[in-house]
């Protein structure tokens, strides 16, 4: 996610470059539109189901609804993954993992936060057990409020994240 | 048989141990037991009267009486008749004789009621945390005195 | 388990985040070779401290965690905390709501078996069943939300009735249903039979025996299997089932396929029995008459007493014990799940098998992390 700073040595008369320096002149040019197209519409998600949420995850990802038709495809690895889906409640113990998780992803990734345990614990907002304001972990894009919320309402997630990377206002990315 | 039968035969093997018995209904009764004993009493439910079934074992916290009852669900794939057997700890320093060698499964609720209640449990085979965290071993959540219950710190709250 | 590793073994983590199970969960595996030969279940990666929570609400507010202790059996976990909450106040359920409610239970074991057995077919690699298994479960789902409003998570049942009536033209959506799911159920059951890889996956893999599986305190379709005709539905009967005919399924093998069959006629037996409710069902009032059950009611006191009351989950037996103290929330709740052992059964059953097994043996067991957790 965040851009290192090269620490190649100058060589007089040879420009030296690296992967960053390419990626950062691209978002200066039209360039990025177009990765940004590619990026929106082939958004793999993790099937990561966590809690009561999950279950409308994977009704979501399967025939009836069919998320494939607009690129959003369930994955069961996290390398394979674009997106992370926090279906449900973080306890303390399924933190680490989740982090864990979070980096074995590839970026440029993004985070949906499902249902209301994600967005402040939900029902079990103040048991001793649970990790409560989980947005201050993880960089959240979209919040799908519900208990849980219906498969649509993942979808129209989704459209939601495609415009955010469409408008370069995705916080998976920095511009 | 029936559940007075039943009830009979425990409280006539062990008179000194099983005190308070009481029929509810034709499938529910209820005994209370010394915790010395309460392995013995579970192997004789187990081979003499079909109780082979552990539904389940859980600890209920008493601070105005200043106890601990470890209670104790069995039932039968035989007959429908449930028991519930209790017993009594103190609660500064719970220890009962774990009945893993007669049930099973009663691995998992021991390690349970040890972390949430902390019941110790003597000679059973691994005791440690099932559910919780390592680190939040020694708050006893289930107790009715736990402070950290209603957790204040969730911000998004409507 | 042994953390010590001897020549040529090594531990292998399934977990937590594994496609396998629908909720997080651990199992550490010490293999040789490619032979399981000791191995230790992990849980708590999502324990939620439910029975906390329930001390502390009112008994109404109750019935919306109970729905979120296993997300598949919503209505079964809501009937016997609700069947608790009766049996202390001894409130008398009319017959309309009682038939409702069966109704209701039944659908949502249709589902819960519809998911469990799709998934399941996934795990052996058998993916395009999950897909026709998820398809049909969408038919059953949109009959309950049409009834409670909610697809997973319904709330439905009250103290001393149902929170709303059948919806007008329910039967006739029923039977359309059941028509193509009855044509579905066929169709799965000759896809297994016929299907040469899964059987060669599943026939004399993972044999639980009637005797350990009772030692182990397995309940439910893994009993079943092995030839124990366990159900609480028939040997501790709740609601109008006494009056119902339906025959408890059972197999004798006990191994994976034996399992998935059970799940397979009990869906056969659950929309037989939704059927006959819907003939035999009368008409009638939601609540006990006279009474403030079903009203807006302040605060509801719950006479001191205890009791434990069960029913048959689509997973087994599940269980609550109540204590209550006479105040307006319960003193203590244990839940019994039905999970609960059979997970803790799974190190002996997979003892010796090889670690490509070890999916499909688990995922037989259909279990559901959240219940054991809680």
């Amino acid at each position: 996610m965040a851009v290192e700073q090269s620490d190649y040595e100058e060589v007089p008369g040879v420009i030296l470059t690296d992967r960053n320096a390419i990626s950062d002149f691209l978002k200066t040019t039209k360039a990025q539109d177009v990765l940004n197209w590619g990026r929106k519409n082939s958004l793999w998600f993790m099937v990561n189901a966590m809690g009561c949420c999950g279950v409308e995850l994977l009704s979501t990802g399967m025939a009836h609804y069919d998320t494939d038709r607009f690129g959003i495809i369930p994955r069961n690895s996290p390398r394979h993954a674009d997106v992370l889906i926090i279906s449900g409640y973080v306890t303390k113990k399924y933190l680490p993992a989740l982090k864990k998780i979070w980096d074995q992803m590839p970026s440029p990734k993004w985070v949906i936060a499902f249902g209301d345990c994600a967005i402040s614990g939900g029902p079990f907002y103040e048991s001793y057990s649970t990790r409560q304001n989980v947005d201050e972990i993880f960089p959240v894009d979209v919040f799908v409020p519900g208990c849980p919320p219906r498969c649509e309402a993942l979808i129209q997630a989704f459209f939601e994240l495609q415009k955010k990377i469409e408008a370069k206002q995705d916080r998976g990315t920095e511009y | 048989m029936d559940a007075n039968t039943m009830i009979d035969s425990l409280s006539t093997q062990f008179p000194d141990a099983i005190y308070d018995t009481k029929v509810e209904s034709k499938i529910r009764i209820i005994a209370k037991v010394k915790p010395e004993i309460v392995t013995d009493v579970c192997k004789y439910l187990k081979e003499n009267l079909s109780f082979g079934h552990l539904c389940c074992e859980f600890g209920v916290d008493y601070p105005g009486r200043n106890e601990i009852e470890v209670v104790y669900i069995i039932g039968s794939y035989d007959h429908s008749v449930v028991l519930t057997l209790k017993a009594i700890l103190p609660r500064d320093n719970p220890e009962i004789e774990s009945v893993v060698p007669v049930f099973w499964n009663a691995n998992w609720y021991e390690r349970e009621t040890y972390e949430l209640f902390g019941v110790k449990y003597l000679n059973h085979p691994d005791l440690k945390p099932l559910v919780l965290p390592e680190d939040m071993l020694g708050e006893w959540p289930l107790r009715k005195d736990y402070k950290g219950f209603p957790n204040k710190a969730a911000k998004n709250l409507v | 388990m042994d953390e010590k590793v001897g020549p040529s073994e090594m531990i292998v983590h399934l977990g937590p985040q594994h496609p396998m199970m629908p909720g997080p969960f651990r199992l550490n595996a010490k293999l040789r070779g490619e032979t399981v030969v000791d191995s230790e279940v992990e849980m708590g990666w999502i324990h939620k401290g439910i029975e906390k929570i329930l001390e502390n609400k009112t008994y109404l507010q109750g019935i919306t965690i109970v729905d979120r202790i296993c997300y598949l059996a919503a209505l079964t976990n809501e009937e016997a905390y609700v069947g608790c909450v009766e049996k202390l106040a001894g409130i008398e359920v009319p017959p309309r709501a009682q038939y409702i409610r069966v109704i209701m239970e039944e659908l949502s074991r249709i589902q819960s078996h519809l998911l469990g057995m799709g998934e399941y077919a996934s795990f052996v690699g058998f993916v395009s069943m999950f897909m026709y298994t998820i398809r049909d479960r969408e038919d059953v789902m949109t009959l309950m939300d049409s009834v409670t409003g909610a697809r997973v998570t319904h709330s439905f049942l009250r103290f001393g009735g149902v929170k709303d009536d059948l919806p007008e033209g329910f039967k006739d959506d029923v039977k359309r249903v059941f028509a193509s799911l009855r044509k579905a159920v066929d169709s799965y059951e000759e896809l297994y039979s016929s299907d040469e890889i899964y059987k060669s996956r599943t026939v004399g893999i993972g044999v639980l025996t009637a005797e350990v599986a009772k030692d182990i305190g397995v309940s439910g379709p893994p009993l079943r299997a092995t030839g124990v005709a366990f159900d609480i539905r028939r040997d501790e009967p709740y609601l109008v089932y006494p009056d119902l005919d339906f025959k408890v399924c059972v197999q004798k093998a006990g191994d994976v396929y034996a399992r998935v069959q059970v799940r397979l006629d009990e869906m056969r037996e659950s929309m037989y029995i939704i059927e006959q409710c819907l003939d035999q069902i009368p008409d009638g009032p939601l609540f006990p008459e006279g009474t403030a059950y079903g009203r807006r009611t302040p605060v509801m006191r719950v006479p001191a007493g205890e009791v434990f009351h069960r029913v048959e989950d689509p997973r087994g037996e599940m269980g609550f014990y109540m204590i209550s103290d006479g105040s307006d929330k319960p003193y203590r709740v244990k839940i019994r799940g039905p999970v609960y052992p059979t997970l803790q059964g799974l190190p002996p059953l997979i003892k010796g098998v090889k670690v490509a097994d070890i999916v499909a043996i688990a995922g037989s067991m259909d279990t559901c992390t959240s219940e054991v957790d809680r």
